[in-house]
């Protein structure tokens, strides 16, 4: 009946076609994303130098390829050596950007407390640090759970800042009495200095900490100066967070390039909680509430962190309502940490706690099916 | 329009559709399944060496869930065997027939005439088409007098005819709407007839566009007649996924569509009800698209029984280049093992993927959790959660997660950027 023999036909379930959105694909959209962002860094960065002598573009730049080319490097050995690594060298990419844009650079004079070293070459050694061990521990080792529980790069951060974990916290205390001439948030913030919260006010602060280092502090600090410094130019903070606005344009395109594959709703809880959040604590302690909406959304680590970490799919809720709660528990825990830690960049410690909640937020938001309502 | 739903999988038509029917030769040996639909199995009415009439009853079931298959041609019974059924994806039992090239016609099936309808009591035409061996041509295969008989008390509303043809490449009901519409108009007179003067609304995809200018056409004198032709997606021409469009509700899954007054019936199911009343022919051909990696698609008029390799053979196409072979639609159709399998009731189209364009599916990776086959799922069911239940054996949560309101359309698969068969794994897990 027929002259062929048909034995070496594919056999398959259905469907026979498949969508063009592919794991690679979407981490390479990823990847374009953050690496535009690392380049309005670098760019905006590169005229200031620090007191080592380095460009802080230039910084930017280097801990970028050194992050990337650690996890990527790691990534290939383990594919050798490890006999069921797979080899995932464009999610190892994206994460060692991540590493990078959510560590904090700047010129140490600018008055803030930071742990971990803010310039070159100091810097390069521990983006390579937090890069080896996130992809280490918490992407690989982690993975052979079955899934990934927290965010490999934030844990990885906390690790390494573990051993400073004292500093921050006792900072406190110090904080308090103004110290170290930083304005506590649990206190009313403003533009003059109030009920002795800080030897200077909160407009000076994040004007002395933000503002390019090469410009001096003008008499007194306007709203349009905070405002510029918190939304366009920020000249210390996460690398990612230079720029709130190149962050939120980038994080917004992805969003439309990568449509549907990105959980937006947490950004869009975890922003609005803040608000909220901030509107709360304004309500508890006084002040300006567009000052402190300002600073809770915007400084680096919780803008870039809402648009490129705390999306993360692997690490968060998998149903709607999951996701809102994620979003809504990250925005309130990141304010408290602030608020009440001091520990500005909280936001990854809030994070990687919201990552443990999710076994349990995926048992909540499940629907019923089409026509049992 | 539901933004959320809103997938857009490349249609793949535009060659096809313009493609005129065509009657394929009749097969020089029929492979006829006796079990082509949902329901209880038939049994051989023949036996090896009788002889058999086009349009022959050849086996049947006493059950109520049982449609009747027929000869398609004229010849004799030369053997009762296995063959591949490509809706049950397994081998059965069938009828092999060889053609005598008589074509000797059986004549149980009287025609009757347009003006003879009006006269003609409902229960004869009901009786006529489960003789006729009329199955949902759309892929379901339930048998159709049932649909056309719903309890008394349930009065019809609305007779939807369901064109919408969603899945990419099949073009066999497109060209029946261009070129059968009348044929369509007396199936749906005949089902309105029967439904006690229901609303039609007939429902097409807009880009159809020679479609629904014949329809408008054909169907402007028909009282109460709405033809609906929007910017479908591939998954609304599910039922339950058309209702919603169309009337704005919910039908639940264990319920049937008449529960609320509505009758879903497929266009070539509709012409195939008109064949049954004015032709007297019982359902021995229907039209199926040949396409996939081919130059010249075709739209075939083909005799169920005539197997895929002599249609593959007839025109040409390198059997040895061949990788895969699609029934029914690239979402929601099987793959062959092997073209001997027969054209069945169910065969909406045959689609031929070629070795030299073949293109693997997505490489299967580890789940991201992006949790896109959720959001994608018509019926909103947790895809993802399902298959991992499965996975683990866990089947009592799987149907807690109500894994058997899925309606196999394969999206989650299509979506997921991991290559996880979730769809195949899901359906491949018995229903109850």
């Amino acid at each position: 009946m027929s002259k062929e023999s048909s034995a070496d036909l594919v056999v398959s379930p259905a469907p026979h076609i498949t969508g063009t959105m592919s794991k690679n694909r979407l981490m390479l959209y990823t990847f374009v994303a953050l690496l535009i962002i690392a380049v309005v860094s670098t760019v905006m960065w590169w005229p200031v130098t620090t007191p080592s002598g380095w460009s802080l573009g230039l910084t930017v730049a280097l801990c970028s390829l050194i992050a990337v080319g650690v996890a990527v490097g790691i990534d290939a050995l383990l594919y050798k050596v490890a006999a069921d690594s797979q080899l995932n060298t464009m999610s190892a990419a994206v994460f060692g950007l991540i590493v990078t844009l959510s560590y904090s650079l700047g010129v140490p004079a600018m008055r803030s407390v930071e742990v971990l070293p803010l310039e070159a070459p100091n810097a390069f050694l521990y983006v390579a640090l937090i890069s080896l061990i996130g992809l280490v521990l918490f992407k690989k080792l982690q993975g052979l759970l079955g899934r990934k529980y927290v965010n490999p790069a934030a844990t990885a951060k906390l690790v390494v800042m573990l051993p400073f974990f004292n500093t921050i916290l006792i900072a406190a205390d110090h904080l308090r009495s103004g110290a170290l001439g930083v304005p506590a948030l649990a206190g009313p913030i403003g533009y003059s200095v109030i009920n002795n919260n800080g030897v200077a006010s909160f407009a000076t602060y994040i004007f002395t900490s933000f503002a390019n280092p090469a410009v001096s502090l003008p008499p007194t600090v306007t709203s349009s100066d905070v405002f510029w410094l918190l939304l366009v130019q920020k000249y210390h903070s996460w690398i990612g967070g230079a720029s709130s606005l190149a962050v939120i344009i980038v994080g917004l395109g992805l969003f439309l390039v990568a449509r549907k594959y990105i959980k937006w709703r947490i950004t869009l809880s975890y922003l609005v909680t803040v608000t909220l959040m901030a509107l709360l604590m304004t309500a508890i302690y006084g002040g300006d509430p567009y000052l402190r909406i300002g600073f809770e959304l915007f400084i680096g680590s919780s803008i870039f962190l809402a648009f490129f970490m705390a999306t993360d799919p692997a690490t968060t809720p998998l149903t709607g309502l999951g996701q809102g709660i994620f979003g809504v528990g990250l925005g309130i825990l990141t304010v408290l940490i602030q608020t009440f830690m001091n520990f500005f960049g909280g936001s990854i410690l809030a994070l990687v706690i919201m990552n443990l909640t999710v076994p349990l937020l995926d048992h909540v938001g499940i629907h019923k099916p089409f026509g049992r309502r | 329009m539901n933004f959320k739903l809103a997938i857009k999988i490349e249609e793949k038509k535009e060659k096809a559709r313009k493609v005129p029917i065509e009657v394929f030769p009749d097969p020089k040996t029929a492979v006829i399944l006796t079990y082509q639909h949902a329901g209880a199995p038939n049994v051989p009415l023949v036996s090896v060496g009788d002889s058999v009439a086009i349009g022959q009853k050849i086996a049947d079931s006493k059950e109520r869930v049982s449609a009747p298959v027929h000869s398609p041609i004229s010849g004799k019974v030369v053997k009762l065997g296995d063959t591949y059924n490509s809706c049950y994806q397994e081998y059965s039992e069938a009828i092999f027939i060889e053609n005598d090239g008589k074509k000797t016609k059986d004549k149980t099936l009287k025609p009757i005439s347009e003006s003879e309808l009006k006269d003609t009591s409902n229960d004869s035409l009901i009786k006529r088409v489960r003789e006729a061996g009329i199955i949902g041509l759309g892929g379901a295969g339930f048998p159709t007098h049932l649909k056309l008989s719903p309890p008394s008390d349930k009065p019809i509303k609305y007779l939807v005819v369901n064109a919408m043809e969603g899945e990419p490449y099949d073009t066999a009901d497109e060209r029946l709407l261009v070129e059968k519409a009348s044929n369509i108009l007396q199936g749906v007179r005949v089902i309105r007839k029967i439904l006690g003067s229901p609303e039609v609304v007939i429902a097409t995809e807009s880009n159809k566009i020679e479609a629904v200018a014949k329809l408008k056409e054909v169907f402007s004198g028909e009282p109460s007649t709405r033809i609906v032709a929007g910017h479908f997606t591939y998954q609304d021409g599910d039922s339950a996924q058309l209702q919603k469009m169309l009337f704005g509700w919910e039908a639940h899954p264990d319920k049937r569509s008449y529960e609320r007054g509505v009758i879903v019936h497929n266009v070539a199911t509709i012409n195939a009800v008109a064949k049954a009343v004015f032709e007297g022919e019982p359902l021995i051909s229907r039209v199926t698209t040949l396409t996939g990696d081919i130059k010249e698609p075709k739209n075939l008029l083909v005799k169920i029984g005539t197997p895929i390799s002599d249609i593959l053979n007839h025109f040409e196409i390198d059997q040895n280049n061949i990788q895969k072979v699609v029934i029914g639609g690239v979402m929601m159709g099987t793959s062959l093992p092997t073209t001997e399998a027969p054209v069945i009731k169910r065969t909406s189209s045959i689609i031929v993927f070629s070795k030299s364009k073949y293109k693997p599916l997505k490489r299967r990776t580890d789940c991201i959790r992006c949790s896109r086959c959720i959001s994608a799922c018509p019926v909103r069911l947790h895809p993802i959660l399902i298959f991992n239940a499965i996975d683990k054996g866990d089947i009592e949560k799987a149907r807690r997660l109500y894994m058997k309101d899925c309606i196999a359309c394969g999206i989650c698969s299509y979506v997921c950027p991991s290559g996880i068969p979730l769809a195949g794994n899901i359906c491949a897990v018995p229903r109850h």
